[in-house]
């Protein structure tokens, strides 16, 4: 042990004999470090965006439904409103915004168009806190409330239909008793988003939908958000507790393509980094062969005087330590420093059309998780230390003779 | 006296290319505690092969070497290493400084592998550097220290720890006259001070007329060996 305590002063010194080349590598490490986290960093807020804009469109963090309705999503398979337990977990701490629904398949019809939709009945005021449709308003307004006698439609299907705002539409849809139901409505507002699909839906109040559909207050669907400080799995978890003859899901059982993606962008995202690793790990055993074979004579001479060989390893391992170390922390000060005028968002500017079209939104929010942070900064620490392992064991398993006769 | 310096048939062959290259051809010779000898003879006679094999910074091919009766030939690296730590101290050709620690850090740092504590080994080496006659130069490093001085830090090196054996190779070749004479004077004196076994590989006529004992090799065989009283004056 005390062997090891006379180390660090000489390995300090030692990286200070070449300056330059010291600050190369530890240029090399923090750009490293900084590539890495800003490629993290950055990837993780479009992803987050991205997510954002899908679930923050219709699916929400979870929904409820009916047991069968997402095998048949139809009025058949309807659900009592909501009461009792299931009310007090939705206006419980698990839950941080839900809105009610009826969500039919259905037709709509112009003077000129007829095309298949999914007719959604909604609470104005409750659906704008988990859905930002509301507030994708192209033309006309949103709903005023559940009772109005109005639609909102996408502004792509009144494209299709060849109807425009003002004029009236007929929705039809079956209803709880199994006959054709069908309503008269004027258009109020049209929504425009870039996702296609969500074009084919159609918006009319709850009670509206409810009265025409025959359902006596019964609905499709609760579609929710956890609270700012629940784990989806707990909210979850809570509801179903609550309402156990019901269908609790979160939108990775409900969204299972963007469920996918998201993986998908983990999986990729992991496998660059290990490309970014390596390729640092190249730049720092280049730099660290030179350093110790340079002085394959000292480290003879170390050894003639009676440092044991382990000891020589544990020399070169702690300079390379302190060096990568040292890198380490100057790329994460770096990139804080980097994301200190983003605190409040990241505008894409002209990028953002692209960046909508692919998903996302046109505003990132990059953030420094300190958990990624630790995890990255320890993987290139370790691995830029273990990468001095093969030089070091060979300048300690020279015999002295042959490398204090090394030029 | 016993022979603290034991070596039996020993053989060195290098391998160079496909040629084999004999450094050493069966060497026997026993060095006794207490000794000042001198090993000379041209070069490639093997003089400084020998002092390696006998350090333990190199194995021989063949044959058998024995420092205080422990058989070194097969020994491993790490127990090699703590017995040139704890019975050994080398004075080499050239200065073979540690650039990086000052004159008493050099000499401090076969203390601290030993494990001695700091205000024992900082007044250790601080004494050495006196006693070299380096005394106001502690703190310099070796960039800042001339050829004789650095050559001093090393003897103080080896003598600090109070080695049983010293082996030196050609200790005197990169000196002036004036340094030369100081450092044989000084190696010959810490001898008969401290009673360490000195075996010195050289080419220098008053480092072998110090010597008491005197060792000739000739293309890797020990030639001749002979004690005699040191010439008064040399």
């Amino acid at each position: 042990m005390n062997r090891l305590w006379m180390l660090g002063p000489l390995a300090w010194r030692n990286l200070w004999r070449n300056p330059r080349r010291t600050l190369i590598t530890l240029a090399v490490v923090a750009v490293g470090v900084w590539s890495i986290l800003a490629f993290d960093v950055m990837f993780k807020a479009w992803e987050q965006s991205s997510l954002e804009e899908s679930l923050r469109l219709l699916t929400g963090e979870g929904q409820i439904h009916a047991t069968g309705y997402l095998d048949d999503p139809g009025v058949g398979h309807s659900m009592p409103y909501r009461s009792g337990a299931l009310l007090g977990a939705l206006n419980g701490p698990a839950v941080g915004a839900w809105a009610p629904r009826v969500r039919v398949p259905a037709i709509i019809q112009s003077e000129y168009r007829t095309r298949a939709i999914t007719l959604v009945g909604v609470e104005p005021a409750a659906e704008r806190r988990v859905s930002d449709l509301p507030g994708q308003i192209l033309a006309g307004r949103y709903l005023a409330n559940d009772r109005e006698i109005g639609i909102v439609i996408g502004g792509d299907l009144a494209v299709k239909l060849k109807t425009r705002l003002g004029k009236r539409v007929i929705v039809m849809a079956q209803a709880a008793d199994g006959h054709l139901a069908e309503a008269g409505l004027p258009i109020i507002g049209l929504f425009g988003n870039t996702t296609p699909a969500q074009d084919e839906y159609a918006f009319v109040g709850l009670g509206a939908a409810q009265s025409t559909l025959g359902l006596n207050g019964q609905l499709s669907e609760i579609a929710f958000d956890a609270g700012p400080s629940a784990k989806l799995e707990d909210t979850v978890a809570a509801l179903q507790r609550a309402a156990p003859g019901l269908d609790t899901e979160t939108w990775m059982a409900l969204s299972p393509l963007a469920y996918t993606m998201q993986q998908f962008s983990t999986s990729y995202t992991a496998i660059w980094l290990m490309v970014m690793f390596v390729l640092m790990a190249i730049g720092i055993v280049n730099t660290q062969l030179m350093a110790v074979f340079e002085r394959t004579r000292e480290f003879g001479l170390m050894q003639a005087l009676g440092m044991r060989p382990a000891t020589i390893v544990a020399q070169v391992m702690l300079e390379s330590a302190l060096l990568i170390g040292v890198g380490v922390l100057c790329g994460i000060v770096l990139m804080a420093v980097t994301l200190l005028p983003f605190t409040n968002g990241l505008s894409l500017g002209f990028l953002s059309a692209g960046s909508e079209m692919a998903g996302g939104g046109g505003v990132l929010y990059p953030r420094l998780d300190p958990v990624d942070t630790v995890v990255y900064a320890t993987i290139v620490w370790v691995l830029g230390v273990m990468t001095t392992l093969w030089p070091a064991r060979t300048a300690a398993r020279t015999p002295p003779v042959v490398a204090m006769a090394a030029n | 006296m016993s022979a603290i310096i034991q070596c039996r048939g020993v053989t060195k062959i290098y391998r160079q290319g496909s040629v084999d290259v004999p450094a050493l051809r069966g060497v026997d010779l026993d060095v006794e505690a207490g000794d000042f000898a001198t090993l000379s003879g041209p070069s490639g006679s093997g003089k400084t092969t020998l002092l390696s094999l006998i350090g333990g910074l190199d194995r021989p091919t063949a044959g058998e070497i024995s420092v205080e009766g422990q058989p070194i030939t097969a020994m491993p690296a790490a127990q090699l290493a703590d017995l040139r730590l704890h019975k050994i101290g080398f004075v080499f050709q050239t200065y073979s400084l540690i650039p990086v620690l000052s004159a008493v850090e050099n000499v401090e740092f076969v203390l601290r592998l030993l494990g001695r504590p700091a205000a024992e080994r900082l007044a250790r080496a601080r004494a050495v550097l006196r006693e070299v006659g380096l005394e106001g130069l502690e703190d310099r490093r070796p960039a800042k220290l001339s050829g004789g001085q650095q050559q001093r830090v090393a003897v103080a090196r080896a003598l600090a720890p109070e080695p049983a054996i010293v082996l030196a190779d050609e200790p005197t070749a990169n000196l002036d006259s004036k340094n030369a004479e100081e450092l044989i004077a000084l190696m010959a004196s810490l001898n008969t001070a401290s009673g360490a076994t000195f075996l010195i590989a050289t080419h220098d006529s008053r480092v072998i007329a110090h010597s008491r004992r005197r060792i000739e090799m000739v293309d890797g065989r020990i030639t001749a060996d002979e004690r005699q009283p040191v010439l008064a004056g040399a």
